[in-house]
C-alpha cells in the first residue's frame, strides 16, 4: 500500500482525538505516591534546567550582593514563606513536604550549583509544575536579589545564626505551644536595626501613615513580596492596633553613624529648599514639620540604606502606597542619585 | 502706525497703477517696437523703477521701526517685566533698574497706560511664545536665551494673550491677561505688592494652617508666610487675579476647589498633582483661603 496524502490527513485529525480519548478514560495517572518514571524524571528536570539558564542570561548584571543588611528582610521572610517546603537550619522539612513530587529540594545542597542570576530568575518566576511559587510582586527586583544574596549564606548558616537573621523566636517542643515562629519584631526590633537596615524603624511613626503603609501593603497598592506575605496574615480590623503600638513608642536615640559632613550639608539644604530649578521641592515642606499632615512619614532618625531604597523606588515610580504617594513619586522624578544619597545621609542623622 | 499704512497703501497704488497701465499697452498689437527699445523697457519698468520704489518704502519702515518696536540693549538700567514660559502659566517678576526682583506673580501682567513696558522674556522647559494681539507682534520664548519686547498701551483696560508657539498638551489653556492701568495706580500696586511682611487676618489663619499643613508651600509662594516654593505660581495676590489657572476658569472659590481637587483633569498635563485624596472641607477650606489672598 502506498501513503497518499489522503491517509496522512486522516491521521492528522484522528491523532490528537485519540490523545483527547486517553485523557478522557483516566488510564493516565497523576498520582503523586507512584512518583515519575526515571526517564520523565530526567526529562522534566532537564528542560526545567536549560530554561533557567537561558532565562538567567536576560537577567542583567547581578548587583553586589556581599550587603550583610541585604540578609535579615530576606531571611524573615524565608521563615515565612520558604522554609515551610524547604526547611531550614533550624527545622528540617518535615515528611509531608518530602511527599510531593518533586520533593522541594534541600538548598543547602543545591543552591551552590546556580548561579546568582539563575537563582534570581528562579525565586523571581517560580517553577511551573513543582509547586515553586514566583515572588509575590514582579517589580521589585530588589527584594529578589536581596533573597539571593541571603540564599548565598544559607548554606553555612547552622541553626543559631539562622534564628538570629530571621528573628525567629523559637521551635515548639513537644507538649508545650507553639510560640509565634515570626512576627513584627522579628524584623523590625529596633535592637536589629542600624543605620544600614533596608527594614525601616517604625518607633514614634506617624500613626495615620502607619495604618495607611499595612492597608497599601495588604490592598497591594504598595508593592512588596515580603511585606504583602507579612500583612496578608492579619486580620485588617487589627491593623490600627498594630500601626498604634509602634506609632506609642519612643523613637531612642542612636549613636550617630558617621555620614560624609559635605553629603550631610547638601542633604540639608535639599531638604530645607528644594531646588526649584529643577522642579525638586524642599523635603520640609511636608515631612517633619509641627501641625503638618500625618498622612506624611517622620524622615528623622530613619536609616539611611531604608530612606535610599525607598526613594531609589519613588524615583523609579515603582513605590506605590497609600492615596498620598503620588506627591511623592512627582517630588522624587528629578532627583539625582547623589541628591538621593545626601537626602538619606541628613534625615538619618538629623 | 496708521501713517505707515496709508504710505505703503500709497506706493504700492503706483506700482499697481502702472502694471495695470503697461498691461493693458502690452494688449494692444498695434505698436511695435524693436528689440533695443523693449530691452530698456524691461530693464528700466521692470527691474531700475521697482528697485527704487521698494528700497524707499523699507527704508520707510525701518526709520520708523524703533518707535514701533523700541530696541533696548539688555544691559541698559531700566525697570523691567521678566515673564517665562511655563508648562502651562506664565512666571511673571517684575525686576527693578539693578535687575533685582522686586516680587513674583502669575498669569497677569499690570502695565502703565501710555508708557513702554519692557518685557525680558524666557522659558524653562520649552518653546513658548508671548503674544498679546492688541500690543504687538509675537515674541517666541526659548530655554536658554532672553529675548526683548516693548509693548505700550495707549488706552486702559484688559488685553488678553496667549501662548502662540505650541508648547505640549494644555498649549491652548495658557492664556494670560495684560492689565494697562493710569500710571499712578500702577505705581501705587508696584509699591504695595513690594512689602514683603503680611499680617494674617484671624479667619485667614484657619485656611493658611490647612495649605501649609498639606505642603502647598513646597511648590507655591505666599509671601510673608512659610509657604516660599518657587516650583508653581506665585499665590502671594491670588485673589486679585480675575482668571484661574492661567484664563482657564474663572476665579471662584467653587472653580478653584475644583482645580485642587483634580488639576489634570482641567488641564491635561499640568504638573501639579493632584489632591483628591484631602478631605472636601480641607479642600474648601485652601480654596476659600486662597480666593480671599491680595
Amino acid at each position: 500500500m502506498t501513503i497518499r496524502w489522503k491517509h496522512l490527513i486522516v491521521l492528522a485529525v484522528l491523532a490528537p482525538l485519540l490523545g483527547l480519548a486517553v485523557g478522557w478514560s483516566g488510564l493516565m495517572s497523576v498520582r503523586a505516591s507512584t512518583g515519575h518514571w526515571a526517564i520523565t524524571d530526567w526529562f522534566l528536570h532537564w528542560v526545567m534546567r536549560n530554561s533557567v539558564s537561558v532565562r538567567a542570561v536576560a537577567t542583567g548584571d547581578v548587583p553586589p550582593l556581599g550587603d550583610p543588611a541585604l540578609v535579615p528582610g530576606a531571611a524573615g521572610h524565608f521563615e515565612t514563606g520558604c522554609a515551610v517546603c524547604h526547611g531550614s537550619p533550624a527545622q528540617p522539612r518535615p515528611d509531608s513536604v518530602l511527599a510531593m513530587l518533586p520533593p522541594p529540594p534541600d538548598l543547602k545542597t543545591v543552591v551552590p550549583e546556580w548561579s546568582d542570576a539563575e537563582l534570581f530568575e528562579i525565586v523571581k518566576h517560580g517553577v511551573r509544575f513543582t509547586g515553586m511559587p514566583a515572588w509575590p510582586v514582579q517589580s521589585r527586583d530588589d527584594e529578589v536579589w536581596s533573597m539571593v544574596a541571603f540564599l548565598r549564606k544559607l548554606p553555612d548558616m547552622d541553626a543559631q545564626a539562622y534564628i538570629k537573621a530571621s528573628g525567629l523566636h523559637g521551635i515548639g517542643h513537644a507538649g508545650e505551644v507553639s510560640p509565634l515562629p515570626i512576627t513584627c519584631e522579628s524584623c523590625h526590633a529596633e535592637a536589629k536595626l542600624s543605620d544600614d537596615s533596608y527594614i525601616p524603624r517604625l518607633a514614634g511613626q506617624s500613626e495615620a501613615y502607619l495604618l495607611n503603609a499595612l492597608k497599601a501593603y495588604a490592598d497591594k497598592q504598595r508593592p512588596s513580596g515580603i511585606m504583602q506575605v507579612a500583612v496578608g496574615t492579619l486580620p485588617s480590623e487589627g491593623l490600627p492596633e498594630l500601626a498604634a503600638y509602634y506609632a506609642n513608642q519612643n523613637l531612642g536615640d542612636r549613636a550617630d553613624t558617621a555620614h560624609d559632613p559635605a553629603l550631610v550639608e547638601k542633604g540639608r539644604l535639599l531638604a530645607e529648599q528644594g531646588r526649584a530649578a529643577d522642579k525638586v521641592p524642599a523635603c520640609l515642606s511636608c515631612h517633619d514639620k509641627q501641625d503638618g499632615n500625618p498622612a506624611y512619614p517622620k524622615l528623622t532618625g530613619q536609616n539611611s540604606a531604608y530612606l535610599r531604597q525607598q526613594l531609589a523606588l519613588f524615583h523609579a515610580g515603582t513605590r506605590g502606597g497609600s492615596s498620598f504617594a503620588h506627591l511623592m513619586t512627582n517630588a522624587a522624578k528629578e532627583l539625582k542619585p547623589e541628591d538621593i544619597d545626601a537626602l538619606a545621609a541628613y534625615f538619618s542623622q538629623r | 502706525m496708521a501713517q505707515l499704512f496709508f504710505v505703503m497703501i500709497f506706493g504700492g497704488g503706483i506700482i499697481w497703477c502702472a502694471v495695470v497701465a503697461s498691461l493693458i499697452y502690452a494688449s494692444r498689437k498695434k505698436h511695435v517696437h524693436s528689440e533695443e527699445s523693449a530691452g530698456r523697457v524691461i530693464l528700466w519698468g521692470g527691474a531700475i523703477l521697482p528697485t527704487i520704489i521698494l528700497c524707499a518704502l523699507l527704508s520707510y519702515g525701518m526709520w520708523l521701526m524703533p518707535a514701533i518696536r523700541p530696541w533696548v540693549p539688555a544691559d541698559q538700567p531700566i525697570s523691567r517685566i521678566e515673564v517665562t514660559g511655563e508648562q502651562f502659566w506664565w512666571r511673571v517678576r517684575y525686576l527693578d533698574e539693578a535687575g533685582a526682583t522686586l516680587f513674583e506673580t502669575a498669569n497677569e501682567v499690570r502695565i502703565p497706560v501710555g508708557e513702554p513696558a519692557h518685557f525680558s522674556l524666557k522659558a524653562t522647559d520649552v518653546l513658548h511664545s508671548f503674544w498679546v494681539p492688541s500690543l504687538g507682534g509675537k515674541m517666541d520664548m526659548i530655554p536658554g536665551r532672553t529675548n526683548g519686547l516693548t509693548l505700550t498701551a495707549e488706552r486702559e483696560g484688559i488685553y488678553n494673550g496667549v501662548c502662540a508657539e505650541f508648547c505640549g498638551e494644555s498649549h491652548a489653556l495658557m492664556a494670560f491677561r495684560v492689565k494697562a492701568v493710569a500710571p499712578d495706580a500702577f505705581e501705587a500696586w508696584l509699591s504695595a505688592r513690594s512689602v514683603k511682611t503680611r499680617s494674617i487676618e484671624p479667619d485667614q489663619a484657619k485656611g493658611l494652617a490647612v495649605f501649609l499643613k498639606n505642603g502647598c508651600g513646597a511648590c507655591h509662594t505666599i509671601s510673608g508666610t512659610a509657604a516660599n516654593g518657587r516650583i508653581g505660581p506665585d499665590l502671594t495676590a491670588f485673589g486679585e487675579r480675575a482668571t484661574l489657572a492661567a484664563g482657564t476658569l474663572p476665579h471662584t472659590a467653587k472653580d478653584i476647589a475644583r482645580f485642587v481637587a483634580d488639576p489634570g483633569k482641567i488641564k491635561p498635563g499640568v504638573k501639579m498633582p493632584h489632591f483628591r485624596m484631602l478631605p472636601e472641607d480641607e479642600i474648601k477650606k485652601i480654596a476659600e483661603f486662597l480666593k480671599e489672598l491680595r
